[in-house]
């Protein structure tokens, strides 16, 4: 009876370890890119982005901008909505400035559009490094969503 | 008067139709007649939701390359890259409305800032896309001046050169110089 429990005991102690390596490979395995990312405001919403809005983590602009932590960002995508409402060509009256920033300054373009989606890599804005990814309230109203990828 | 009434709104309906398609409400025929060269192969994009596997150089000006993209939905977009890594965009912008004749150009030009207290930006790069018959971007400075005067060619504007200073908008001209949109 007792080498019967002992024989299973064995057994287990073999699967637990079998599943402790499984998962430490699986997690090795993992692409180095889905360690870094940042969403504003989440990863599955949108928000509105004003004159007022900070993400209060020392952005370029204390006000009227979102800002990720510095890393060494792939690119930043952005999608905006026609919220509150786009023209028959899809323009909103919001403007937001999206791109990179440092210590020295503060890079990106220009869009107007509502239904749009975006994406920027810093390289393209001639900066490497450690940045920050911003979007940075211009005018109007603007509905979005930010993301970068390292 | 069942009659005389159905019979009404079918006329109205008949006018209304022609105003409308007369009126250039149902179709915009602002257009890039630039289709670009071959097919070329776009890689190095990670992005979930504008999936591009091919596009077409519609040019390379000053070390740029200009393309013109689809998403696998067929959705169109536009993109920028360095000319030393062609079928690499480093911008894509995808959007619908682009060209129409109430949007004929769409900037990616590059601004920088260095002041923190105030939203003045300058430009360090100059390129974008325009519909056919828009012949040059103007850029002006805050207080309306012209400060950078940019002409298109195949549907594709670019600068070598770009003055310092703030830039506040810019406009499209025609072939006479007559403003045709100007920049919210």
């Amino acid at each position: 009876m007792t080498r019967c429990i002992l024989e299973h005991m064995k057994r287990f102690v073999l699967f637990v370890t079998a599943c402790v390596c499984v998962a430490a490979v699986a997690a090795l395995a993992r692409p180095t890119a889905a360690s870094a990312s940042w969403c504003w405001p989440s990863c599955s919403s949108y928000g509105l982005l004003g004159q007022s809005t900070s993400t209060y983590t020392g952005c370029w602009f204390s006000n009227g901008e979102v800002c990720s932590y510095y890393n060494s960002w792939f690119n930043l995508g952005m999608a905006k909505t026609c919220y509150p409402g786009c023209d028959w060509n899809f323009n909103t009256t919001g403007v937001v400035l999206y791109g990179f920033e440092n210590h020295d300054r503060i890079r990106g373009r220009f869009s107007s559009r509502g239904a749009v989606t975006l994406y920027v890599r810093p390289a393209d804005l001639s900066m490497s490094g450690l940045l920050r990814a911003q979007v940075t309230w211009y005018a109007g109203t603007n509905q979005v969503n930010a993301a970068a990828i390292g | 008067m069942k009659v005389a009434l159905a019979l009404l709104l079918v006329v109205g309906a008949a006018l209304a139709g022609l105003l409308v398609s007369r009126g250039g409400a149902s179709r915009d025929t602002a257009e890039l007649s630039n289709r670009g060269g071959p097919t070329v192969a776009i890689r190095g994009l990670r992005m979930k939701l504008a999936t591009i596997r091919t596009g077409h150089v519609l040019a390379t000006r000053h070390g740029r390359v200009f393309y013109r993209l689809r998403t696998v939905s067929g959705e169109p977009c536009f993109g920028v890259g360095f000319a030393t890594d062609v079928g690499t965009p480093g911008s894509v912008v995808c959007q619908r409305g682009f060209p129409a004749g109430g949007d004929p150009v769409l900037d990616l030009s590059v601004y920088e800032g260095t002041r923190h207290d105030a939203l003045e930006l300058s430009l360090i790069r100059v390129e974008g896309f325009a519909a056919d018959g828009v012949a040059a971007i103007q850029f002006f400075r805050p207080n309306g001046d012209i400060a950078l005067t940019v002409p298109v060619r195949g549907n594709v504007y670019s600068a070598a050169s770009i003055p310092r200073g703030p830039i506040a908008g810019y406009a499209a001209v025609d072939e006479d110089g007559k403003r045709v949109w100007r920049s919210p």
